[in-house]
């Protein structure tokens, strides 16, 4: 459905199908073409090895290091932090930069290399600059079903309309299919969102504000009518990120 | 038989204010079946569990007390490893209980980890829930002061470090042997099986792994007894099941059942079916791995063995309902790419596999593409499924199969609709894909810097012709 | 660990009934009954199996599902099938799903004629493919390294590369990016995949995604032949097949020998053949001429060489190092004592050894195996550093610790590589080997006061030491008390230590330390246990055997007294010629001014020597400046005769090239020298040479050649071991008081050369790179230019 915006994937009448007599949709060639970042990188035969940092050499903040030291500590191996120090140090510096991959490495006696290679096997984790504010917007099948294509679209061209300092991404299932179509603003579950909601979204988002406290996540309760005995108020709503 | 109106145990008052904090919790009697279980022998304990014939609630269904006993006694320091990594698409019960009553988990944890013998725990929770792993942390922190969770709990010799771990964002991961790398430090990559997690799991050490459900389940387990915790639901699907249910119905939620009950109560009668003058067109019925069921199945009982035998499965028990209105395709389109996306690329069948059947896709969107195309996208996912290291590549090729299986004649439809649409037969389509990629290799040697080659198709965010999904996203 | 025992037990495929051993994974049981199960990824030197590219996939009765046969262990009474319609079809959908995005560009392929890929494809695949969307195309190839080409269109994702960096190497610098389909192989941002070992992942790219640089478009596999040979630039003798095109070698592929190179080559190892052929190389007999070393006629080189040493007569000495093969050695030796009476020839670097000691060291009973580095129980890595003394051990080493839960201590007087999976490492003083040996063997011998003191003297800490001790002793299961060794025995433990050990001004100490530590952990006649000494030269175990050592002949067997008394060490003949008390001086493939320590008392040898006839294949500074004839030395593609693994393994070398240039057999030019001199020595042929050599060392007796073969014989499993001369008048007890003081210049001295700081790596093009910048030529254990590159360990790793 993402090469045909918008097609067929709103339940309710309110979204046009695509008429059959449109233009046809084009393939997209090469779609895995070299546009992988990387794959069409050679290496700088002048630079040296990229081994084990030399922490003589390599300046780490120290909150960071702390921080990453704390989680090597909770394991019986220490390369299990690799997840958390690298969402440490991704908080740190905004994204996996080569320089936060070798402090990281350096800190946790690894290879950067070894770093890279997870950061770029999970999608939560930034291998280029990114901006500052993450909208991840759940456009996997059921939330799509419910119109989360042209709700993605939306949110990315009112970003970049106001030339908002936010990460639009179309995200995997985020698991909160209950309240589709929805995003996962700074980590904040909202949902359902309709396009009306994208303006005050993006808003909250620019003042610090909780994001859209009506449609958060955690206020909801529970769907399934019979697990409540009792009527209980809403959850209260997060102070966002 | 079992109805609508079943007990709800893990659900039972679960909006309850305060419930995420120990004292409501234990005043409403939580942390009473940790009390009863350490006065009990391990074995014991087993023994409850295995009365229960409760079955993982994570997808594959197999029994915990099975998995418990399959544990190699003694020996190597035993782990025990809470599935929170809940990424099926159409699946979120896992994240009610988590936020909302994190002290059942916990207790469940702890019960669960007396029984196999385990000292080390952990929760791989997936990164995206952040809000839900804020809380299992905070009521960790209680637990832990209250003596739950610690050095010789309640006196009864036990000992247990739980640890709350978060992903970073790959479905992959909810694979077992794929958490365990993950929580390792390393790519969430599959393991080869054997060796069993239960053998070599964690650091090489025997490993229980379980989802959050299956270990929530734990207490109430404990406090009816397994006995009669089996009477609830059918013979081979024992107890209640938390269901939940999304795409076109009115009132997407999760939903407490007894196992065995049809499905059509728990899509109509619960979740208030599809909208005003729609109908279902097909469901899954256990997460977007499932092959699809159609309107023809909606008696089919909710339960493991019934849901194999129409030719599907329980799964998560993920249940998502696409209405008549929406062309298989795009839910053909959108279940591949998800795949792809997801897929680790550690072994063949799954990483070309999924890769190629989302290229024929768009190929058939397009117009490009004839019904013979249709016979080799059903034989590729034939050759995916069975000979993958993990069931990712299963994952995408039997839902995909199910589909071209059920609905050829409206993927033929298509085909011939968007041929007409551009003038092109099944040859001329051919003829101009050829042309067309001779046209851009023309351009683009192999030599040539094709980096810089930008896809008009592509949306902004969107990377690699991936549903925006990849890194970079701006 | 105990090695693993095999069971054999009978399974049944395609219909025949096999025997294998038990628990081997399919495809190599398979094997057995001829029968090939294709793989990719499955590769058992690097580790258990993956099961990644799938390709591998049998049916086996009463399992419902395709297993992959990489993985599967054989069982009694299984019955498999390779052959069906439902594996040919998963064969084929694999095959058709790999090749989806191949280039298919074989006829312009390095790999093309030897590609598994294609091999597989031809006899395993369906022969068409019905995927018909446009495959992806990139920028190729791209470099990855100096040496290493990379192609991302035609890699298949098999991970053996980046296994090979994890888990083999341990370098972790090669890693898979991204995930699924856009997964690639990479280093990290850009920077070059550079490790002692990285050339090993050309071999095992089972495509053409990874090609050697220097090797690229020289030769397609219909124009070579290959060729098996010996590597003989370093004392770990790697066993190696040369590509040869045109009486040249184009390329060195590891040839596996489990008892030597576990089938990993060094990078030295793997390049630097280029330096045979390099322009630097001397390819005809020279002669100093008014100051210049001028090519000239064999027969003017050997009658200037034969004069000025028969002009020196007994006073003339010879030092032999570096590649010279046993026979080599022999003849010169024999050149020596016989034609000229002199009996001034040494092969140590690290300065003579009382005769009872060498004897003692090198006793068969306590001779280890180098395959017991993986599967002794413990191994003290003392005063060595594999990865430039005989890198391939290095990877031995941690294959021991990975798999066979072996535990690896390390005493070194710099950080070590192998400090990351060491169990224990222990650092003392530059040049204290031997006090730190003799503190050791004090806290085994419970001397705890004597082990304190020596562990000062060491500057080593003297807890870390005690440590030590323990571990060494506590490890592995007890052995029931053995009479024989006195003592409680402790599990197999290896000792391996290099040649400085036993260095002046403590050389001694250091050799009774490590006889003491035998001794204490019952190494004696335990199988699994043993001394491994890592020397400072290829073949100076094969030497030493030959008699080449100023104090004892063939087979290590005792001089006559007149000779004994007036023989001169590599040091005293130095001093000998300073003093003019010399005059001539024999090089056999050495350059004082390189190999051996104290460079200025050498510099005013040399220019005061009347005559120096050297052996060389490059004209280094000592040969440059000072030899008056250089015969050209044979590089090892072009030499016969044997040289002597350290671990007591006779190896043979083949000429697999002709000989370049006016280059002539080495053992020729000897004869005919010795000859010049009057002396007949026989050896009408290479073989003759060896059947001579066979026949001067009693432990080698009825050796031949064809024995040899392949892969070499370990002297000491022959029945003839029992001849090696037993050590005698040992008792004298080192005592602390003997200990020599610990001055900087006998630090120095310590110092030796490492593996990599060689002109055969110097003069190959592709590894040049390696002495980029300022890296220290002289070099001390630590600073050499691939010490670097290894993974550090920890914070602690950089010296």
């Amino acid at each position: 459905m993402s090469a045909r915006e918008g097609a067929g994937n709103a339940s309710a009448a309110d979204q046009p199908r695509q008429e059959l007599d449109a233009p046809p949709p084009r393939v997209a060639r090469f779609a895995h073409g070299s546009r992988v970042p990387g794959w069409d990188l050679a290496v700088e035969l002048e630079k040296d090895p990229a081994e084990i940092p030399d922490p003589s050499t390599t300046e780490v903040p120290a909150p960071l290091r702390d921080e990453i030291e704390a989680h090597m500590a909770l394991y019986p191996d220490r390369r299990s932090a690799a997840l958390p120090a690298l969402r440490a140090a991704q908080r740190v510096h905004g994204w996996c930069s080569p320089q936060a991959l070798e402090q990281v490495a350096c800190v946790m006696r690894v290879t950067p290399a070894y770093l890279d290679s997870i950061a770029s096997f999970y999608d939560m984790l930034e291998t280029s600059p990114v901006a500052r504010h993450s909208v991840y917007v759940c456009t996997n099948i059921s939330c799509s079903l419910r119109g989360a294509d042209a709700l993605y679209e939306t949110i990315a061209r009112r970003a970049a309309e106001a030339q908002a300092d936010v990460n639009v991404r179309a995200f995997e299932c985020l698991g909160a299919c209950d309240i589709a179509p929805m995003a996962s603003v700074d980590g904040v579950y909202v949902g359902p969102l309709e396009h009306a909601d994208v303006p005050q979204l993006l808003e909250d988002l620019r003042a610090g504000r909780p994001v859209l406290p009506a449609k958060q996540l955690a206020r909801k309760l529970v769907a399934d009518p019979q697990a409540n005995t009792r009527e209980f108020p809403e959850h209260p709503a997060q102070d966002g990120a | 038989m079992a109805d609508a109106s079943s007990p709800r145990l893990l659900f039972a008052d679960i909006d309850e204010p305060g419930l995420c904090n120990r004292e409501v919790y234990e005043r409403r009697g939580g942390y009473e079946s940790l009390r009863r279980a350490l006065a009990m022998t391990a074995d014991e304990v087993l023994k409850e569990l295995e009365a229960s014939r409760l079955r993982g609630r994570g997808g594959a269904g197999f029994a915990i007390g099975k998995k418990v006993s399959f544990l190699p006694k003694g020996a190597a320091e035993t782990y025990l490893v809470c599935n929170a990594d809940e990424s099926e698409p159409g699946t979120f019960k896992d994240r009610e209980l988590m936020q909302k009553t994190p002290h059942m988990l916990i207790e469940g944890i702890v019960i669960a980890s007396y029984a196999a013998g385990a000292s080390r725990a952990f929760i791989y929770i997936r990164g995206e829930y952040e809000l839900q792993a804020d809380m299992l942390d905070a009521a960790l922190e209680q637990a832990r002061a209250a003596g739950y969770i610690g050095e010789d709990i309640l006196g009864s010799g036990h000992s247990l470090s739980l640890v709350v771990h978060r992903g970073a964002g790959a479905y992959i991961c909810g694979e077992e042997t794929g958490l365990l790398d993950s929580l390792e430090g390393k790519r969430g990559n599959p393991r080869l099986k054997p060796p069993f997690p239960a053998n070599q799991g964690l650091y090489r050490g025997p490993t229980l792994i379980n989802n959050v459900e299956t270990l929530a389940t734990v207490p109430a387990i404990i406090r009816m007894g397994g006995e009669q915790y089996a009477q609830l639901g059918v013979e081979t699907s024992t107890g209640t099941k938390l269901v939940s249910v999304s795409g076109h119905v009115a009132r997407p939620g999760n939903y407490e059942i007894e196992l065995g009950i049809p499905a059509r109560e728990i899509i109509f009668d619960l979740a208030g079916g599809p909208p005003e003058g729609r109908s279902v067109k097909c469901w899954f019925p256990g997460g977007s791995s499932a092959p699809v069921l159609t309107a023809d199945d909606l008696d089919v009982p909710y339960d493991f063995d019934s849901l194999g035998k129409a030719g599907s499965m329980l799964g998560s028990g993920a249940i998502i309902v696409v209405d008549d209105a929406t062309p298989i395709l795009d839910v053909a389109m959108k279940v591949a790419k998800f795949y792809r996306h997801e897929s680790c690329g550690k072994c063949t069948p799954c990483r070309e596999g999924t890769s190629w059947t989302v290229k024929m896709l768009e190929r058939i969107d397009a117009g490009e593409a004839t019904p013979m195309d249709l016979d080799i996208m059903a034989s590729v996912q034939e050759h995916i499924i069975g000979n993958c290291l993990c069931v990712l590549g299963d994952a995408m090729a039997m839902p995909i199969g199910s589909m071209i299986a059920k609905f050829r004649e409206e993927f033929e439809a298509h085909i011939g609709a968007a041929q007409a649409r551009t003038g092109l037969g099944g040859l001329a389509a051919s003829d101009q894909a050829l042309a067309a990629q001779g046209a851009h290799e023309q351009q683009h040697t192999p030599q040539g810097p094709l980096a810089v080659v930008a896809d008009d198709a592509q949306a902004p965010g969107q990377h690699g012709g991936e549903p925006g999904t990849h890194k970079g996203g701006a | 660990m105990p090695r693993p025992q095999a069971t054999m037990i009978s399974f049944t495929i395609d219909g025949r009934e096999v025997r294998a051993p038990e628990n081997a994974m399919l495809v190599d049981a398979a094997k057995l009954g001829d029968v090939e199960i294709p793989v990719f990824c499955y590769e058992p030197k690097l580790g258990g199996p993956v099961g990644a590219c799938r390709m591998c996939l049998v049916e086996i009765e009463g399992i419902p599902k395709l297993q992959t046969g990489c993985s599967t262990p054989v069982k009694d009474g299984m019955v498999v099938y390779t052959e069906s319609d439902r594996v040919k079809t998963a064969q084929q959908s694999v095959v058709e799903f790999l090749l989806i995005n191949h280039p298919l560009d074989c006829p312009v392929c390095d790999k093309g004629g030897e590609c598994p890929l294609q091999d597989i494809t031809f006899g395993w695949g369906a022969g068409v493919s019905r995927f018909i969307e446009p495959k992806r195309h990139f920028v190729k190839p791209l470099e990855l390294s100096p040496l290493v080409a990379i192609d991302r269109e035609r890699c298949i994702l098999c991970y053996r590369c980046v296994r090979f960096s994890q888990d083999v190497a341990e370098d972790y610098q090669l890693v898979l990016l991204e995930r699924g389909a856009h997964s690639y192989v990479s280093s990290f941002d850009g920077h070059p995949f550079v490790a002692p070992f990285s050339g090993n992942i050309i071999e095992l790219c089972p495509v053409g995604a990874l090609t050697s640089r220097p090797y690229r478009f020289r030769a397609r596999p219909w124009d070579v032949e290959d060729a098996a040979s010996l590597c003989t630039l370093c004392p770990a003798q790697c066993n190696v097949t040369l590509t040869v095109r045109d009486e040249r070698a184009l390329r060195v592929l590891a040839r596996e020998n489990t008892e030597v190179d576990d089938g990993w080559l060094c990078d030295k190892g793997r390049f630097a053949y280029q330096s045979f052929s390099a322009d630097q190389r001397v390819l005809a007999p020279l002669v100093r001429d008014g100051g210049r070393l001028r090519a000239v006629s064999w027969e003017r080189a050997l009658s200037e060489a034969a004069s000025g040493l028969a002009r020196a007569g007994a006073r003339a000495g010879a030092i032999a190092a570096g590649q010279s093969t046993s026979e080599e050695g022999l003849l010169l030796s024999r050149l020596m004592r016989e034609a000229l009476g002199s009996p001034h020839l040494d092969s140590r670097r690290a300065g003579t050894l009382p005769l009872s000691i060498h004897r003692a060291l090198g006793a068969p009973a306590l001779a280890a195996r180098t395959s017991d580095l993986e599967f002794a129980h413990a191994v003290l890595v003392l005063d060595a550093e594999p990865i430039n003394d005989a890198p391939i051990l290095d990877l031995r080493l941690r294959k021991g610790v990975r798999r066979h839960a072996m535990k690896l201590a390390v005493a070194s007087p710099h950080a070590s590589a192998l400090d990351s999976d060491a169990a224990l490492s222990v650092r003392y003083a530059q040049g204290a080997g031997a006090p730190f040996a003799a503190a050791l063997a004090a806290a085994l011998g419970g001397d705890e006061e004597r082990a304190q003191s020596l562990a000062r003297d060491a500057d080593a800490d003297p807890v870390a030491v005690r440590e030590l001790a323990a571990l060494l002793r506590d490890t592995g299961e007890r052995h029931p008390t053995d009479a024989r060794a006195g003592g409680d025995q402790a599990g197999e433990v290896v000792v391996v230590w290099a040649e400085r050990l036993t260095a002046p001004p403590n050389g001694e100490l250091g050799a009774r330390a490590l006889l003491q530590i035998a001794q204490q952990l019952g190494m004696s006649g335990t199988q699994g246990s043993g001394l491994l000494e890592i020397p400072a030269a290829t073949n100076s175990r094969g030497l030493r055997e030959a008699g080449f050592l100023p104090n004892a002949g063939a087979g290590l067997c005792e001089l006559p007294d007149e000779a004994r008394a007036a023989a001169r060490d590599a040091r005293a003949i130095a001093e000998g010629l300073a003093a003019g008390e010399l005059a001539a001086l024999y090089l056999l493939h050495a350059d004082p001014l390189r190999d051996l320590p104290d460079r200025e008392l050498w510099e005013r040898a040399l220019a005061r020597a009347g005559t120096v006839v050297a052996h060389a294949s490059f004209l280094t500074e000592g040969i440059r400046e000072h030899a008056d004839v250089v015969f050209p030395a044979e590089a090892y593609p072009e030499k016969e005769g044997t040289i002597v693994h350290p671990d007591g393994r006779l190896q043979r070398l083949r000429a697999a090239v002709g000989h370049p240039g006016e280059l002539r057999a080495e053992w020729r030019v000897l004869a005919a020298l010795a000859l010049a001199l009057g002396l007949e020595l026989d050896v009408p042929s290479g073989s003759a040479a060896s059947a001579a050599l066979f026949a001067a060392v009693p432990f080698y007796a009825g050796l031949t050649l064809e024995e040899i073969g392949g892969r070499g014989v370990r002297w000491q499993e022959r029945a003839a071991a029992s001849a090696f001369p037993a050590a005698e008048g040992l008792e004298q007890p080192a005592d602390a008081r003997d200990l020599a003081p610990l001055s900087p210049e006998a630090a120095a001295l310590a110092g030796f050369r490492s593996v990599w700081d060689a002109p055969e790596v110097e003069f190959s093009p592709s590894l040049e790179f390696l002495f980029a910048g300022d890296a220290p030529r002289e070099a001390t254990p630590g600073s050499q230019p691939l010490a670097a590159a290894t993974a550090a360990p920890d914070g602690g790793a950089r010296a």
